[in-house]
């Protein structure tokens, strides 16, 4: 992703869209006092800012104890430091020869961005399938035993299957849902799209613990005789049935079932949102032809509206598959993962902390992440096919 | 686009060798690098002065705190020493950073003896045996509480505080009514009185599992409690530090034995669903309505805090207690299980020895009593000192104890005694597992 528009204004400026100028500038020579001053610049700088926001935890006395304070000067030294930093960086490199300075100017730029990604994406990733091959507390390399004791238990087989369960149906029904809201919201009067809208849109603010704590009053069970506490035991018992244990009922994997609901009601919403808009964006006069040519609304839907809508309609879907994959909050306030509803993420959560096996943890996410690259790359993909359509 | 594609490369190959270079290492084994504490001769007073105040590290706060600093007042007085408490929710983790990054306080409380035995492997605790003497203090704790202690031969830790577990509960008015004895002899004599209760038409025991994340440590009880009776303190011990492996013939029956309790038609209220649903604090509701629902609860002495409002108020009149008998054929002796705070030592000096001393001491805790929520884990503690009969009757029946055993998942390493135990218990009491198969499973999942 980067690279592209990196590569895009150096070939400009080198392809000769500006031939003037780049002649004029070949001739600027070295200038050995600005990449000096630069470079001592952005040393100082760095060290100042790293100090002052040391210092900002350090020695809060410093700051009259005052957070407010700290934080109005983290504010300026922050974004004060960064804008310095870039000055003198870019007086470094116009120090040096401009042939050489113009190639250089957009990875030097990228460099501090760049760098960042490395340290906290990179750097843990790889560190991670590296302790995959490790013991327990990562101090002896141990080959593939952590594969293959994960591969043979039983757990991880299961909790694969809710993982797969969980992608398979969660998606596909957040995203059926959100354009169906959106599509009759869409037929409303506008005071009752709005306020069904709202409505619908209300769970997206609530965290995963606090829905799944809700949710855990709909789904609780009190034997039977006793009053129900739980919404839906409450309702099955005024029908004359049994209550029922909901989060312990593993036939047909019923229980997963009944948290992937928490997570449709979540976040069908969001998808509601940009289906509903991409629906507005469908030019009127592409239906109003239809409309002529006498076609029904169904028609008009499917082979008008539905097509317009499809690439927003893949990238919502894209986005909660993402999520799915990563699924882990509902599960572990709900069952943790008892019951056969565990899910991988969960999974991990467990061999890490309650059971302190880093080495087959480190396995166990491996294995997360090999099963969401494919899903990376394509969505990378439909996104430039998309961006390119523009 | 060759271009493009040879820079690609490139950028990927330099961003994959740095992160290489960053992370193809394994860590060190021992960060920690020991030093402090140690000392294996015995300490004489004088050897070290003390500076006049004395730090100490605990997990209790609030209303614990101040009955705690309230013990200590007469004393700090007295021997002209101040102590600085400091209270830690996250004391597991705080107390291993403190100790290992060299800032240890002087005193720590440990609820749970595991931690204190990762550092004491250390060399960063003075065993008590230095500077205590150790005959003594043991003639009047409850027998086999410094046991629980030990680690490699030498006891790290002395208990200032005591929670006791072996409890029946029952609703005294209710129970008295019915005629049933509140003084069976053997837990086969309880059963024959659980017979009855059930003819009367009444479940016999309530009982709840269910606590969020760590769903299932009552069960775990359950099976302490009847290995401790079953097969006495000494398998008791072999099973906890696992010199006996987790799906020994002795384990396994156990299992068995609690699950023809548990899961016995009509012995628990609501069955097997119920226990599993129901959170631990509320299984004690169904003995106070009206009519009761059950009689029996099995919980340690902390339950009382969850009792309905009106029950707390006049606990002597609505609530009875005894403690879970023996078994036939089984360990002959009275056993309890429980837990408690242990003190231990980093800094060895004068001031900490003196406190140490008290602490430890039957002489402490006599204001804590009285403010209740304490439990003294000496035999030769005043017991007029606390605050209402049913402690007085809870702290009678943990001093007259034939042998006193830690709860054994808290002696268990963490993958099993908060894991595979837990989840275990779960497991087999829904019936999804035999107690062969959850016993072979937490075998297999024993850290190595």
């Amino acid at each position: 992703m980067a690279e592209v528009t990196t590569t895009a204004p150096t070939r400009h400026g080198s392809d000769g869209a500006a031939p003037l100028e780049r002649n004029e500038r070949k001739s600027s020579p070295a200038r050995p006092a600005r990449v000096i001053i630069g470079a001592v610049g952005m040393a100082v700088t760095a060290w100042f800012v790293c100090n002052a926001f040391l210092a900002f935890a350090y020695y809060p006395q410093w700051f009259a104890n005052s957070g407010i304070l700290v934080g109005v000067l983290g504010l300026v030294i922050g974004i004060g430091g960064s804008l310095l930093f870039f000055y003198f960086l870019n007086l470094c490199i116009e120090g040096f020869p401009s042939r050489f300075a113009e190639g250089l100017i957009p990875y030097a730029f990228l460099l501090p961005g760049f760098s960042l990604i490395a340290v906290f994406l990179l750097y843990p990733t790889v560190q991670t399938i590296i302790y995959s091959f490790a013991n327990d507390d990562s101090t002896a390399w141990v080959g593939l035993d952590n594969y293959r004791a994960i591969f043979s238990s039983g757990a991880f087989w299961s909790s694969l299957l809710n993982n797969f369960l969980w992608i398979l149906i969660v998606p596909v029904v957040t995203v059926a849902f959100g354009l169906a809201v959106a599509v009759l919201a869409d037929k409303l009067s506008p005071t009752g799209e709005k306020t069904a809208k709202s409505f619908i849109f209300l769970p997206m603010a609530i965290s995963f613990v606090g829905a799944a704590t809700i949710w855990g009053l709909v789904y609780a069970y009190n034997s039977p005789g006793e009053a129900q506490t739980g919404l839906l035991n409450a309702i099955v018992t005024a029908l004359g049935g049994d209550p029922q244990p909901w989060y312990q009922i593993d036939t047909a994997r019923l229980n997963s079932l009944a948290l992937m609901v928490i997570l449709i009601w979540l976040q069908t919403g969001f998808a509601m949102v940009l289906l509903s808009s991409a629906i507005k964006g469908v030019p009127e006069d592409t239906v109003e032809a239809g409309r002529m040519d006498g076609a029904s609304e169904i028609r008009i839907f499917w082979q008008i509206i539905f097509p317009q809508v499809r690439t927003t309609l893949i990238a919502v879907l894209i986005t909660v598959l993402i999520l799915v994959l990563k699924v882990f909050d509902i599960i572990y306030v709900t069952t943790n993962g008892l019951y056969n509803s565990d899910v991988i993420a969960n999974l991990f959560f467990r061999k890490l902390f309650t059971d302190q096996q880093a080495g087959q943890a480190s396995a166990v996410v491996v294995v997360l992440l090999l099963l969401v690259i494919p899903i990376l790359i394509y969505q990378v993909k439909s996104f430039r096919d998309q961006e390119a359509n523009r | 686009m060759d271009r493009r594609l040879s820079r690609r490369t490139i950028m990927t190959g330099a961003a994959a060798t740095a992160a290489l270079g960053m992370t193809g290492c394994l860590q060190n084994p021992d960060p920690s690098g020991g030093g402090g504490g140690g000392g294996g001769e015995k300490y004489q007073p004088g050897d070290t002065p003390g500076n006049g105040s004395v730090s100490i590290l605990g997990a209790f706060g609030g209303q614990e705190q101040e009955a705690f600093m309230a013990s200590l007042e007469k004393f700090e007085a007295d021997a002209k020493i101040t102590i600085n408490y400091t209270p830690d929710k996250d004391f597991t983790n705080t107390i291993q950073q403190r100790a290992g990054a060299g800032d240890a306080p002087d005193i720590a409380l440990f609820p749970q003896p595991g931690g204190m035995f990762d550092l004491a492997g250390k060399g960063l605790i003075t065993p008590i045996d230095a500077f205590l003497d150790y005959d003594a203090l043991n003639s009047t704790l409850i027998p086999g509480f410094l046991d629980s202690a030990r680690f490699e031969g030498r006891v790290y830790g002395a208990p200032m505080r005591m929670a006791c577990k072996s409890l029946i509960w029952y609703p005294k008015k209710a129970y008295e009514k019915g005629g049933y004895s509140a003084e069976p002899a053997t837990m086969q004599e309880l059963t024959t009185i659980t017979e009855k209760i059930k003819a009367d038409g009444i479940a016999p025991w309530s009982d709840g599992w269910d606590d969020g994340q760590a769903t299932g440590w009552v069960g775990t009880d359950w099976i302490e409690e009847f290995m401790l009776r079953v097969h006495g303190p000494v398998v008791y011990d072999d099973w906890t530090k696992h010199r006996i492996p987790f799906n020994a013939k002795e384990v396994v029956e156990v299992f068995d034995i609690v699950g023809e309790l548990l899961k016995g038609k009509g012995n628990v209220l609501g069955g097997t669903d119920a226990i599993i649903n129901t959170p631990f604090s509320e299984a004690p509701l169904p003995l106070f309505e009206d009519p009761t629902k059950a009689m029996l609860v099995r919980q340690g002495n902390f339950v009382t805090g969850f009792f309905p409002e009106d029950i707390q108020a006049n606990m002597d009149d609505e609530v009875g207690v005894y403690a879970m008998p023996t078994w036939e054929g089984g360990f002959d002796g009275q056993p309890i299980l429980g837990g408690g705070d242990l003190a231990s030592l980093f800094t060895l000096n004068d001031d900490t020895v003196k406190v140490m001393e008290f602490l430890t001491s039957d002489a402490f805790g006599g204001e804590w009593a009285a403010a209740g929520g304490w439990l003294s884990p000496h035999r030769t503690f005043d017991q007029s000192l606390y605050s209402d009969s049913i402690t007085r009757q809870v702290a009678e029946i943990a001093s007259g104890a034939a042998v006193f055993r830690y709860d054994g998942s808290d002696l268990m390493p963490t993958a099993v005694g908060g894991g595979s135990f837990w989840t275990g218990m779960v497991q087999w009491l829904q019936g999804t597992k035999t107690s062969q198969e959850v016993c072979d499973e937490i075998e297999a999942g024993w850290p190595k």
